[in-house]
C-alpha cells in the first residue's frame, strides 16, 4: 500500500538514484536565492549535470554571489561564464579528466591563464592526475608571476616528469620569495629546483 | 531457521599467464564456500536474493550477511582505486548505507552484488583521495605477509606498486583494476563505467604500460 | 629476441596483478558502524513523521533527512587552522566550505588580543574564501595565496588541502 509518506520517500530515492535523471533540485538554491535566480542557476546546474561537468562549483559561486550582495543578473552571469570555462577546461584536458580537474582548470582560464597551457600540461603528464600542477599554475598568477613565466616552469616540471611534492614546493618557493619582498619577474624565483640525483626514500 | 552466512570468493579473472593459481590469496573461508557451491548445498545467486528480501522486510541481520559478504572483496577494489584503508573504508561504509537506502531499487536482487558494485565504483570517483601519501612502512600490508628472508624485497614491491598506481589517472587506473584485478569483461566495465569499450580498452592498455614502465627497474633489480 | 621482451613484459604486468590481487581484508567494524547509522535513522524517521503532518513531506526535508549527512568516518578529511590578526570584535570565515554562509563558522579569540582562530575539517581540494569582519568587512587570509578569480569583487583566498 502506497502512503503519500511512501510516494514521497520513493520520489527522493529516484532522484538520488536513477542514472541519467535531471540533477536532483538543490535545496540549497531554492532556500538562499529568489525564486528567479534558484530557477537560472539550477537550468546551468542541470546543464552541467547533462553534459556530465562537475555542479558544485556552480553552486557554490551561485551562494558566494548571494554572500557578496551580488544583484541577480552578476549571479547569472558569473554562473554561466563558470559553466563555459568548465567546459572549456574539458575541451582541453580531455574526456578523462575528473571534477577536480576540471575545477581547477576553470579556476586556471578565469586567472587569465590559456586553454593552450592546459592542453600543453595535458600532453605531458596525460596519465597522471594534474590538479596540483594546476593549482600551482594558477598560484604562481596570482602571486604575480608572470603568466609565461609560470607556464614554462610548470611545464618544465611535467615534462621531466617530477611528482606533486615537487610542484608544491615550487610554489612554496615562490611564495616566500614574495614574502622577503623579491620580484616576481626575477628568474631564479620560479625556475625549478635541480632535479634531485635520485627519489629519497619514502618520496612519493 | 537462519540460514549460515556464506562469504563469496573473488571470481576467476583473465590473468596474464605467468600468474598460474587462481585461487591465490583467497582466503580459507572463501575457498570452503566455493566447494559447497559446486557440490550443489546452495547457490550463491540465491543467497543474496533471499538476503535482499528479508533486508526488506525489516532484518537487519540479514544485510549484516550481505555487507560480510562484500565488505572485503570490494574493499579490495576500493583500497587499489584510493590507496590506503581508511578511504576504503568510508567508501564501503557509504556505499553499503546508499545501498540500504534504494535496496527497493535493486531490480535484479540476485545480482545484488554487481548491483552494489556499481554504487562501490561511483563512491570510489567521486571520493578525494589524499594528495601526498603517508608512506610508513608497512602502513597498509594486507596481513597475509610473506615468509621470512624476502619480507623486505617484498615489502618494497607492494609499496612500488602501490605508488605507481597512484601516479596513473584515476580513470586509467579505474579501468586497470576492473579488467586486471577484478577480471571483469570490457562489455561489463562498459556498463559500469559509461564509457565505450574502444575507450576502455585504451585505458586499460595505458595503464599497464604506464605500470611496466615505472616498475621495470624495482622489479628487475 | 621481441619475443623473449613481450614474454619478459607478461611476467612484469603478471607479477605486479599477482600482488594487486592479494586480498585486503578491511575493518569489520564497518558493518556495525552501518548498522548503527540505520538504527539511528531508521528511529529518527519515525519519530519525525509522528511529529509532524503529511503536508510536510516537501521533497527537500525527506531528502536531507533520508540521504544525508550520513555519520562520516575520518578518513580522507585533513584538519586545517586558519588564523588571522584583525581589530575587530566577530570574526567569521566564509567560504565553498560552509556554502559561503556567515553565520557558520565564527572564528574565536585567542590569548593574543587581536588574533583568532578556528580549525577546520577538510577534504583534499581547492577552497576559496574570505574573513568577514564584524559583519561587514572582508578580507583575504594574507598567509594563502590570493584567489587569482573574484567574480564579486571580494577580497578572496585559496586554501589547497592536500
Amino acid at each position: 500500500m502506497s502512503t503519500p509518506r511512501t510516494l514521497a520517500l520513493r520520489a527522493v530515492w529516484l532522484l538520488a538514484f536513477a542514472p541519467g535523471a535531471l540533477a536532483a533540485q538543490d535545496h540549497r538554491l531554492t532556500e538562499r536565492l529568489d525564486a528567479a535566480t534558484a530557477e537560472g542557476v539550477q537550468r546551468v546546474v542541470d546543464s552541467a549535470h547533462a553534459e556530465g561537468l562537475p555542479t558544485e562549483p556552480l553552486v557554490q559561486k551561485a551562494l558566494e554571489g548571494k554572500t557578496m550582495g551580488a544583484t541577480s543578473g552578476r549571479i547569472q552571469s558569473a554562473v554561466d561564464a563558470l559553466f563555459g570555462r568548465l567546459a572549456e577546461a574539458r575541451a582541453a584536458l580531455g574526456r578523462d579528466a575528473s571534477e577536480t580537474e576540471l575545477t581547477a582548470g576553470a579556476g586556471a582560464l578565469r586567472a587569465g591563464l590559456d586553454a593552450g597551457s592546459l592542453r600543453q600540461l595535458h600532453a605531458l603528464r596525460s596519465d597522471e592526475p594534474l590538479t596540483v600542477p594546476i593549482a600551482v599554475l594558477t598560484d604562481l598568477v596570482a602571486e604575480g608571476v608572470p603568466p609565461d613565466q609560470a607556464t614554462r616552469a610548470v611545464l618544465d616540471l611535467a615534462r621531466n616528469g617530477r611528482s606533486d611534492a615537487e610542484f608544491m614546493a615550487l610554489r612554496k618557493r615562490v611564495q616566500t620569495e614574495r614574502r622577503r619582498g623579491a620580484s616576481a619577474d626575477a628568474g631564479p624565483v620560479v625556475r625549478p629546483a635541480a632535479p634531485p640525483a635520485a627519489d629519497p626514500p619514502g618520496s612519493p | 531457521m537462519r540460514e549460515p552466512l556464506v562469504l563469496s570468493t573473488q571470481r576467476d579473472s583473465p590473468i596474464p599467464s605467468s600468474v598460474t593459481d587462481p585461487s591465490h590469496g583467497s582466503p580459507p573461508a572463501a575457498r570452503l564456500s566455493q566447494e559447497r557451491v559446486e557440490r550443489g548445498l546452495f547457490k550463491v545467486s540465491d543467497r543474496d536474493a533471499v538476503l535482499v528480501a528479508r533486508t526488506l522486510d525489516g532484518d537487519l541481520g540479514a544485510f549484516a550477511c550481505l555487507m560480510a559478504r562484500y565488505r572485503d572483496s570490494f574493499g579490495h577494489y576500493a583500497f587499489h582505486m584510493l590507496g590506503n584503508r581508511e578511504d576504503a573504508q568510508e567508501v564501503m561504509q557509504d556505499s553499503f548505507l546508499r545501498a540500504y537506502a534504494a535496496l527497493r531499487r535493486c531490480r535484479q536482487p540476485d545480482r545484488f552484488g554487481a548491483w552494489l558494485f556499481r554504487i562501490v565504483v561511483n563512491r570510489c570517483r567521486t571520493v578525494r583521495r589524499r594528495l601526498h601519501r603517508d608512506w610508513r612502512l608497512g602502513a597498509d600490508l594486507p596481513d597475509n605477509v610473506p615468509a621470512a628472508g624476502d619480507a623486505a624485497a617484498a615489502l618494497e614491491w607492494r609499496e612500488e606498486i602501490a605508488r605507481a598506481l597512484a601516479r596513473l589517472r584515476p580513470r586509467y587506473r579505474e579501468a586497470f583494476l576492473l579488467r586486471y584485478v577484478r577480471g571483469l569483461e570490457y562489455r561489463e566495465m562498459a556498463d559500469l563505467t559509461g564509457a565505450n569499450e574502444p575507450t576502455l580498452r585504451m585505458r586499460v592498455k595505458r595503464a599497464a604500460d604506464r605500470l611496466r614502465e615505472l616498475l621495470q627497474d624495482v622489479h628487475d633489480g | 629476441m621481441d619475443e623473449r621482451h613481450e614474454e619478459a613484459q607478461d611476467r612484469l604486468l603478471g607479477d605486479i596483478v599477482a600482488e594487486l590481487r592479494r586480498p585486503v581484508p578491511l575493518d569489520p567494524s564497518v558493518d556495525s558502524r552501518v548498522l548503527a547509522a540505520i538504527r539511528e535513522r531508521g528511529a529518527g524517521r519515525r519519530r519525525w513523521i509522528a511529529g509532524t503532518g503529511a503536508a510536510a513531506l516537501a521533497a527537500g526535508i525527506v531528502l536531507a533527512l533520508v540521504l544525508g549527512p550520513w555519520p562520516s568516518t575520518a578518513g580522507g578529511a585533513r584538519q586545517v587552522q586558519l588564523r588571522l590578526a584583525a581589530p575587530a570584535s566577530h570574526v567569521a570565515v566564509v567560504g565553498d566550505f560552509n556554502d559561503w554562509d556567515p553565520a557558520a563558522t565564527p572564528l574565536r579569540p585567542t590569548s593574543n588580543p587581536g588574533i583568532w582562530t578556528v580549525e577546520l575539517r577538510l577534504k583534499p581540494g581547492r577552497y576559496h574564501y574570505s574573513f568577514l569582519l564584524d559583519g561587514r568587512r572582508w578580507v583575504r587570509d594574507p598567509v594563502q595565496p590570493p584567489a587569482a578569480e573574484s567574480d564579486f569583487g571580494t577580497p578572496m583566498s585559496v586554501l589547497t588541502v592536500s
